[in-house]
């Protein structure tokens, strides 16, 4: 008797809710929904550089995505620039909330100040440091040959590997913000009786560390790292800025090849394609993260 | 069972999440939303940025073709150069096409049969106006497709002081005079180069076409893209030669034109090839730069430039507005209104009447002066977008050691997947 009619009341309550959920779920639908459908239809179109639809192309995109010269090294790069990212940022960010978190004058103002890159927009920030960076005229350039370091100006965003490297710097620059304080958030949230009880125990700092705050941060962590997973990996402004005027495809990741495939090549088939597999591949990291990690477990 | 449940939730909404910032930018004009006044056309006019000036002086000749026309209202969106092949792209793929599109190419448009013919929207006496090469420019066989809207040609901008400085009496008329010419200035030192070559994404195209023209190359047979000739291969080769004797700024390859050019500005590169615009900027960031112009520097000195002209072209869609794009075309490239238009925005006219009325402008000169040898991009060939777009994306890696035909045959290769 239980068993019938606990999954039908269930069912009424959500029809219940039907009415609150509504407008929000049409709005996935809409904004969510309907534009990932849309570019999965559109990766197997041929479609014409000035956008007209000329008809079905099966799997046509997707066979000259692994015929594309190129496409190892951008997957190379993706990865280096994900993983590189990712992890240096919340390396950084937990050494940084470890500061924020403990009493000191002015933190108020640190605090602040640590904000400042997210608030700033990212093409601005790169832009910023472009022109810092440029041989010509870049203040940075100039300070590095005033101190002797540079014999003369350096085009850091000239070459392919210098300017990814710079490009990682900002990304990792501006991430700082909103991972330091995911973080710091969790940090505040560990009861200082726990860690009195590890001291008690006679748990030094560093094992405190490793054995109660480290497992306590771990659904902050996990926050913190799949959003800047997606975040990183979508990325397309500061590369497009940094290393928007480079020849070649040495410092591209998959997104930043996507609009290439759109606006120099007039591909937009083979872009859909791209982006179909960017998407896949996003799936794919998050869930073997979620896996491995397993950062929801409650134990 | 909850924890699979809260893993797939977690995997969608962020895979969602990701996917959501990929769709955007379509049809935010309303159009036609006056069309209910009886009788009233609206028109949408969508046009590129090329100055600070361009939307007031747009605004300028609609309010003036409106005052004379009360039955058609023109509806004008300016967009950067940056984005408005993807705007237009989008705006077609949505069938929210322009009336009236002002852009460089017009052959995709026209290919996919877009667009009316340009001797359908305008006067006979409009279209007798245009200088005939430009209309050739401008035509798909017989067929004119779009009205040639403006030009530009290129010229040789060089520092007098640094020449001077450098020991060269005159600018170079050839390739190796050019290429000692500049490494004498390169030796100068103390941060000053001899020769500006842009060849990152943001032009490359022109940079290589005035090198590949200077050579007697050419991007098209008439019928496919050539990218791969000979004397295309040639010239590319010489343009590295002259990056690998030092003869160039450091890192051409990633070097953009308008930040290059900012630098000549500043008098620290001593020639690059220069277009009319830029000489309005002289004059307002740095007129104490001792400037001269001269003809492009060919492989045996004989003259040849890069001819540019953008276009404005008219889709038919339904086909009901063609009373009104008319009146438009004939208003806008009428003598007084067309020839203000090109004066404000520094250009040289395409119009017989217009090129009249520009000779009296002694900077523009040279300029003109050079029409007659200017040698177009084939931009009626459907697959020149992506050559360009090709171009400007690889040839800079010539620049980084790259075989120039390796290079010129990774170009060839997106042309043929193209046509």
């Amino acid at each position: 008797m239980t068993t019938s009619t606990a999954p039908r009341s269930r069912w009424r309550a959500s029809a219940a809710a039907g009415p609150w959920l509504g407008p929000a779920l049409a709005l996935i639908l809409a904004v969510v929904i309907f534009p990932a459908a849309y570019m999965v239809w559109v990766s197997t179109r041929e479609i014409s550089g000035f956008g007209v639809d000329r008809g079905g192309a099966g799997l046509e995109n997707y066979r000259r995505l692994l015929r594309f010269e190129a496409i190892g090294q951008v997957l190379t790069n993706t990865v280096v620039w994900v993983v590189g990212v990712v992890l240096l940022t919340v390396f950084i960010s937990l050494g940084l909330a470890q500061f924020l978190d403990k009493a000191f004058p002015g933190r108020q103002l640190v605090r602040l100040a640590v904000i400042v890159p997210w608030a700033a927009s990212v093409v601005m920030t790169s832009t910023v440091f472009v022109y810092g960076l440029d041989p010509f005229y870049g203040i940075i350039n100039r300070f590095l040959v005033d101190l002797h370091v540079l014999s003369e100006p350096y085009g850091f965003t000239q070459r392919p590997v210098s300017a990814f490297l710079v490009s990682m710097g900002i990304a990792v620059f501006v991430s700082l913000p909103f991972t330091t304080y995911t973080l710091l958030a969790g940090l505040q949230a560990i009861p200082g009786d726990v860690l009195e009880a590890a001291q008690v125990d006679g748990a030094g700092p560093a094992a405190a560390y490793r054995r109660v705050v480290l497992p306590m941060l771990r659904p902050a962590l996990a926050v913190a790292t799949i959003i800047n997973i997606i975040n990183v990996f979508n990325s397309l402004p500061i590369l497009r800025t940094v290393t928007g005027s480079l020849p070649g495809y040495d410092a591209d990741t998959t997104t930043t090849l996507t609009f290439k495939f759109i606006q120099a090549d007039r591909q937009i088939g083979t872009a859909s394609a791209l982006s179909v597999v960017n998407f896949v591949l996003v799936l794919t990291v998050i869930a073997v993260y979620l896996r491995v990690v397993r950062p929801m477990r409650e134990d | 069972m909850r924890t699979t449940l809260r893993l797939a939730a977690v995997v969608t909404v962020s895979a969602l999440a990701v996917t959501g910032c990929g769709f955007g930018g379509q049809g935010s004009s309303s159009s036609g939303d006056d069309a209910a006044q009886a009788g009233t056309t609206t028109l949408d006019l969508l046009v590129p940025s090329y100055s600070d000036a361009t939307k007031a002086n747009w605004e300028k000749v609609i309010s003036g073709f409106q005052a004379q026309n009360k039955d058609v209202k023109v509806n004008l969106e300016v967009q950067s150069w940056d984005n408005i092949n993807d705007v237009v792209r989008t705006k077609v793929q949505s069938n929210k096409a322009p009336d009236i599109l002002n852009i460089d190419a017009f052959s995709g448009f026209a290919k996919d049969g877009l667009l009316y013919k340009a001797t359908d929207v305008a006067s006979p006496q409009t279209i007798s106006d245009f200088q005939d090469s430009f209309k050739q420019n401008a035509s798909i066989g017989s067929d004119m497709m779009a009205f040639p809207f403006i030009a530009s040609t290129r010229a040789l901008f060089y520092n007098k002081d640094l020449l001077e400085k450098a020991g060269v009496s005159a600018p170079p008329k050839t390739w190796d005079e050019l290429l000692a010419a500049a490494k004498k200035v390169n030796a100068l030192g103390g941060g000053v180069y001899g020769y500006g070559m842009p060849l990152g994404n943001e032009e490359a195209q022109a940079e290589t076409s005035l090198w590949t023209f200077g050579n007697g190359g050419s991007w098209s047979d008439g019928d496919k893209i050539t990218v791969t000739t000979p004397q295309n291969l040639e010239a590319v080769e010489y343009m590295q030669r002259m990056v690998q004797e030092k003869a160039t700024q450091p890192n051409p390859g990633a070097s953009d034109r308008t930040p290059m050019l900012n630098v000549f500005i500043q008098g620290k590169i001593a020639m690059a090839a220069g277009l009319p615009p830029i000489l309005a900027q002289i004059k307002d960031k740095n007129p104490s730069l001792n400037l001269g112009t001269a003809p492009i520097p060919t492989k045996d000195g004989s003259p040849v430039t890069l001819g540019v002209a953008d276009h404005l072209m008219a889709f038919q869609k339904d086909g009901s507005k063609k009373a009104a794009i008319t009146k438009f075309v004939d208003y806008f490239f009428s003598k007084d209104v067309y020839s203000a238009w090109v004066a404000a925005e520094g250009f040289l006219p395409t119009t017989k009447s217009g090129a009249e009325q520009a000779s009296s402008k002694p900077e523009l000169k040279d300029f003109l002066t050079s029409l007659p040898t200017a040698k177009f991009y084939p931009s009626s060939n459907e697959a020149w977008s992506a050559t360009q777009g090709a171009l400007q994306s690889q040839i800079g890696q010539i620049a980084q050691g790259k075989s120039p035909k390796s290079v010129l045959d990774a170009v060839q290769a997106k042309a043929d997947a193209a046509s």
